[in-house]
Formats: structure tokens, sequence, C-alpha cells
């Protein structure tokens, strides 16, 4: 069991908890010279950008299961939700609390759908420690006050507990 | 055992052939299918560049490697989609035609009827001289096999 990332976003689409189990993988930019015919090419762009920090991850997640969701509610209606996708390399999970909050875990693609453990981690980590603590402001712009020790404890404990490795 | 529909969406993002077999998923006008093409599309990309871990090459499992692969091993995209109505299946051709296959979310083996499909689409769309490539498929005996293939199955 490999945990990867997992990150928290508020309804104002900002990431206000963010934690990476793994360091991210340097971009190798080696890159074959493409010729330029466009049959022979798959439609893949060749991979010349420059690396992506992490503030760009975090945009990148958010928007991808933000019209990830949006397109399954238009193909499954109005109470389909979300749940997971995989690659060959990885599986996002994702839950979304009534207030458009939204978890994402990233892990190897043998998991099971962790949901569950998603509604836990807001149920009673993040609504214990961080909607409950009264210096806590309401919104947390820039994930100020979500980081605080009894959540960070409380989440390694947890995902020791109910993930083990 | 349902499946709901098949698409096909060519390199460039476009909706090449979109076919329902059970209702069940709600019905999009042709624009919504064409900009439902073109955002997968997109996000499949961004899929392969969120990949935590560098992609395993496919031949480093033995160590003769005779010859090295003409393809370079690039993180896959989106494969599976789950959600709480539906279950996607993504298939990506070595040329970058995607296949999506929208089933119940319980649906056993599609691996093999993903490659029944692509198999029809070798044999009808691919071999037809008439058939220009990145432009909708329409190619009569393809449907049939389709229906005859998901109609057996279900």
């Amino acid at each position: 069991m490999v945990l990867y990332a997992f990150y928290i976003f508020d309804r104002h689409t900002e990431c206000i908890y963010s934690k990476r189990w793994t360091p991210r993988p340097a971009s190798s930019g080696k890159t074959r010279p493409h010729s330029g015919s466009s049959i022979t090419t798959n439609g893949d762009a060749a991979p010349t950008r420059k690396p992506m920090s992490d503030s760009d991850d975090q945009k990148l997640i958010f928007g991808l299961v933000f019209s990830l969701r949006n397109m399954v509610q238009k193909l499954g209606g109005e109470d389909d939700t979300f749940l997971s996708y995989r690659t060959a390399e990885y599986k996002l999970h994702y839950y979304e609390t009534p207030t458009r909050m939204k978890f994402v875990m990233l892990t190897d693609t043998k998991q099971n759908n962790l949901r569950p453990y998603l509604h836990q981690i807001w149920a009673n980590l993040y609504v214990e420690y961080v909607v409950k603590n009264p210096l806590a402001p309401v919104e947390h712009p820039g994930g100020i006050g979500v980081a605080n020790e009894l959540f960070e404890r409380g989440l390694e404990t947890f995902i020791m507990a109910v993930l083990p490795a | 055992m349902v499946v709901f529909a098949l698409f096909v969406i060519s390199k460039a993002g476009g909706l090449i052939y979109n076919r329902e077999f059970h209702s069940g998923l709600i019905k999009l006008s042709s624009n919504d299918l064409l900009m439902l093409a073109g955002s997968f599309h997109g996000m499949h990309a961004i899929t392969k560049q969120l990949c935590p871990t560098p992609p395993t090459s496919a031949n480093t499992s033995g160590n003769t490697v005779l010859a090295p692969s003409p393809f370079v091993s690039r993180p896959t995209g989106i494969e599976v989609l789950e959600t709480s109505h539906f279950r996607v299946q993504c298939f990506q051709t070595q040329t970058g035609t995607k296949f999506l296959l929208f089933t119940e979310p319980q649906q056993p083996n599609i691996d093999s009827m993903m490659r029944k499909i692509y198999e029809l689409y070798a044999d009808f769309v691919m071999k037809n001289p008439f058939y220009t490539v990145e432009m909708p498929i329409r190619c009569e005996k393809f449907d049939r096999g389709l229906d005859g293939f998901v109609k057996v199955r279900s």
C-alpha cells in the first residue's frame, strides 16, 4: 500500500491542506526529436515544459476533479457522484462534503475505494480539530488554521491505523 | 450486465463515434457530447502530467533486452473512472485514439470486451478503404458488429 499525496480543497477552489509522502519525480526532459508528421505521432505533446511546482500540481488536481465531477453529473444525473479514477501508475480517490469541500487522495493502483476513509478524515479529524478550533478562522485562505498539530498528528495516526503499509 | 455507450475520441480530441446501447445515461445533445469528448481528452492529458511516480518501462523486466522499444514509455492517462452510477473504461491505442466504454459499476471482463471492440474497429473501420482517418466513423459493418457483440453479451 503506497500513499502518494493528500489534498483538501475548500469551496473557493483553494488548496487548504496538502501533504505529499513521495517527492515529485524529477521530470526527465529527455525528448526524442519528433518528425513533424501528424500521422506518426499519437497526439501527445513532447514533454518539454519546465517542471511543475507543488502549487501547480494542486491547481491541476483541483481543475481536474472539478471537471470530472461536472462531467459525471452531466452524464449520470445530479445525484451521481464521482468516486475515483485509476491510471496504470496511480489511483485518485475523491470525496466531497455537502459544503463542497473536496478531499483528494492519491494512492497506488491496488487500493480499493477510499471514500469511507476520506469521509472519516473529514468527520473525525477535520471537523474535530479544525472546525471546532475556536482560534481557526471560518474560511482558511492560504490554509491558515488547518495544519495544526492535533490535525497533523491525528491524520498521521489515522493513516497508520487504517491504511497499514 | 449493462453496457451503456461507446465513444471513440480521435487523437485530436474530437468525438468520431458515439453509440448508445442501453439508456441509463442522461441524453445529451451532440454539441454537449462533442464538448464532453474534448474535455475528457484534456483531462486525460492532465492525469498523465500528475503521475506521482516515474513510469515503469515495460522492458525492464528481463535483463536481455533485444531491441529498444520504439515507443517512449510515458505514464498512461485515465484507464478506469468510477462513479456511483456507472464506470468508464478508457483504452488508448498506440496512435492516440481513445475508446470510452460506459458500463454498470460492477461489469466484469471489460478488458476482453475492449479488446474485441478494438478488433472490430481494426477490421471494419481501419480496413475500410473509404474511411478517412480522424473523420467520423460511418461504417455499417462496425455498427452491426458492435450490436451483435454487445447483444450477445447482455
